[in-house]
């Protein structure tokens, strides 16, 4: 039992290492990933006066989420596509196993740029609270990367399966506190805030940042982030076992 | 659980919405045999390998591998197959070498072992020297090598191969059924999807010939001839006959009509009844006969009669949805 479970384990791994090897560096990823987080920012603080503390955060978040599922993207899609998902399929494995690698690879990019941006970001900012920042980062990778693979399910290609996500993140961007803070939105809008996974990706970053951290705050922000993963992932392998029956 | 067949499908069953692409279909399929599915284009080949491989699920049916239900225990019954889909399912961007490992570490294959098979099989396929190209610059033929190659790297009891050969040069494609026959005889069951008559034939112990889902008939290349041994064949040839089918099946005694490129094939009791009627049209329609002769029946024959299908519409439809 415990060796079907490290062979499974193994092969989460091999499809996560196979992902990253194939699909980092696809432009689609690069384009969407690295530099639509950087456009969205300077298109927002151009002729604005914005607080690096406040906005720092939400660009790493932005990093995460624009990386995570940009990578899931163009993986799932394009192995359909081209038929490569079959040799997944016919492995002596689960669903379950090839979603779990594909988060991990998605996982694994989210948290690469994340870590890329704060290391640029680090001259302009304040320091941040190193520890709690990097578990708020792993958290909020996982989460999108699971989110990025759910957008990407409908799809059979890149080009149908980038715009509808795009257009669903870049909404997000706006409604999630990432340059307005949520407490200045009107009532409704401070309603599907809430609702919505980002959100409580950027306020356990900021609160990282803040140098006052919230224990309990951070905790229920990571506690929503760890729960909407496991909704994703349900929903995920759900949706995709319908699709191949 | 063990078990003496390889493969044993029961009312096996797939509807994609109200479409039934594979109807209630049984077979078995002997440990250590080639067995072919001979059908045209759409006919349920392929989503019959994919519920058995675990691609797809079986609306309703049971199928068993070497004893292990596909639906109730897909892990095991995948442990034991080899598959080498009609479409390429390599990774363009990774080399053969790492297409090959990938597979390999999939199915838990050891890692010494691991990097001794894949030599062994890259060089059994003649693709060691071109192990670390990436497989986007390989032929169809390379990749379809290469493809049976990764289906072999967990030494597989069952390998599925679907429609191995389409879409290759005559040489590939001989090579193909050449490594086919070696790996059975090496121990290996195969189940072979085919829409080429005489490759089923030259290669398979029993055919299952299936057609809209369901299947006509299952049994060897020779009984299948037999059905139709009881019909002889004349081929004729004229010099200039245009469209004649219609007025030589009036002829009397033909049953049937076949068009085999600049010839016709007459499906007749007895052709030394017929023959005189034949010599007699032609002279009426001013035909010169360049060639007649008589012919054992074969698959071909056998597949006609069964179906009702013409072979060359077969492999048409196949050419024409070839993947780019």
């Amino acid at each position: 039992m415990a060796e079907a479970w490290i062979e499974e384990m193994k092969r989460v791994f091999y499809i996560a290492e196979k992902d990253v090897k194939i699909y980092f560096f696809k432009g689609p990823n690069l384009t969407f990933g690295l530099l639509l987080p950087v456009v969205l920012y300077v298109a927002f603080s151009i002729g604005r006066t914005v607080e690096s503390a406040f906005v720092i955060p939400g660009l790493v978040a932005m990093a995460a989420f624009f990386g995570a599922g940009a990578i899931q993207a163009v993986s799932l899609p394009l192995e359909r596509r081209t038929g490569t998902f079959k040799m997944l399929l016919t492995a002596p494995t689960s669903l379950s196993t090839i979603i779990f690698g594909k988060t991990l690879a998605g996982f694994f990019f989210g948290t690469f740029l994340s870590v890329v941006y704060t290391l640029i970001m680090l001259p302009f900012s304040p320091l941040p609270n190193l520890l709690p920042f990097f578990l708020a980062i792993l958290v909020s990778s996982l989460m999108f990367s699971v989110f990025g693979l759910l957008l990407s399910v409908p799809f059979q290609d890149i080009p149908d399966a980038m715009p509808p996500a795009t257009v669903v993140r870049i909404a997000m961007v706006f409604i999630c506190g990432v340059f307005t803070p949520i407490e200045t939105m009107p009532a409704s809008l401070q309603t599907v805030a809430y609702a919505l996974p980002l959100t409580y990706s950027v306020d356990a970053l900021r609160q990282a940042m803040s140098g006052s951290l919230n224990n309990q705050m951070f905790l229920i922000d990571l506690a929503v982030q760890i729960f909407y993963s496991f909704v994703f992932l349900f929903a995920t392998i759900k949706l995709l076992k319908k699709t191949i029956e | 659980m063990p078990s003496e067949s390889a493969i044993k499908v029961s009312e096996l069953t797939k509807c994609y919405g109200k479409l039934l692409a594979v109807d209630h279909i049984n077979l078995t399929v002997n440990k250590g045999e080639i067995f072919g599915f001979l059908g045209p284009n759409g006919a349920g080949k392929t989503t019959t390998i994919n519920m058995l491989t675990g691609v797809t699920k079986p609306t309703s049916g049971t199928a068993f591998i070497s004893g292990f239900d596909v639906k109730h225990e897909p892990i095991k019954a995948k442990e034991l197959v080899g598959v080498v889909p009609e479409v390429s399912f390599l990774y363009d961007e990774m080399t053969a070498w790492d297409n090959i490992n990938f597979s390999a570490k999939l199915h838990s294959v050891p890692k010494k072992k691991r990097a001794a098979l894949a030599r062994e099989l890259l060089r059994l396929f003649r693709l060691y020297d071109r192990r670390n190209d990436r497989v986007g610059a390989f032929s169809g033929g390379m990749k379809k090598r290469l493809m049976i190659a990764t289906a072999l790297m967990h030494e597989p009891e069952i390998l599925f191969l679907d429609e191995p050969t389409t879409g290759l040069d005559v040489q590939s494609a001989m090579q193909i059924r050449d490594l086919i026959k070696e790996l059975n005889e090496k121990g290996t069951t195969v189940f072979l999807t085919t829409h080429y008559i005489e490759e089923a034939d030259q290669l398979c112990q029993r055919i299952a010939i299936i057609n809209r889902g369901k299947i006509i008939t299952v049994d060897t290349p020779e009984e299948l001839k037999n059905t139709v041994k009881k019909e002889n064949i004349i081929e004729v040839s004229f010099d200039h006959a245009g469209d004649i089918v219609d007025e030589l099946k009036e002829l009397s005694e033909v049953r049937d009509v076949v068009i085999a490129g600049d010839k016709f094939r007459l499906y007749v009791e007895d052709p030394a009844e017929t023959l005189p009627s034949l010599v007699h049209f032609a002279e009426k329609k001013r035909l010169k006969v360049t060639s007649v002769s008589t012919l054992k029946p074969t698959l071909e024959d056998a597949f006609v009669k069964l179906t009702g299908l013409r072979p060359e519409l077969m492999t048409l439809e196949k050419e024409n949805t070839k993947p780019s």
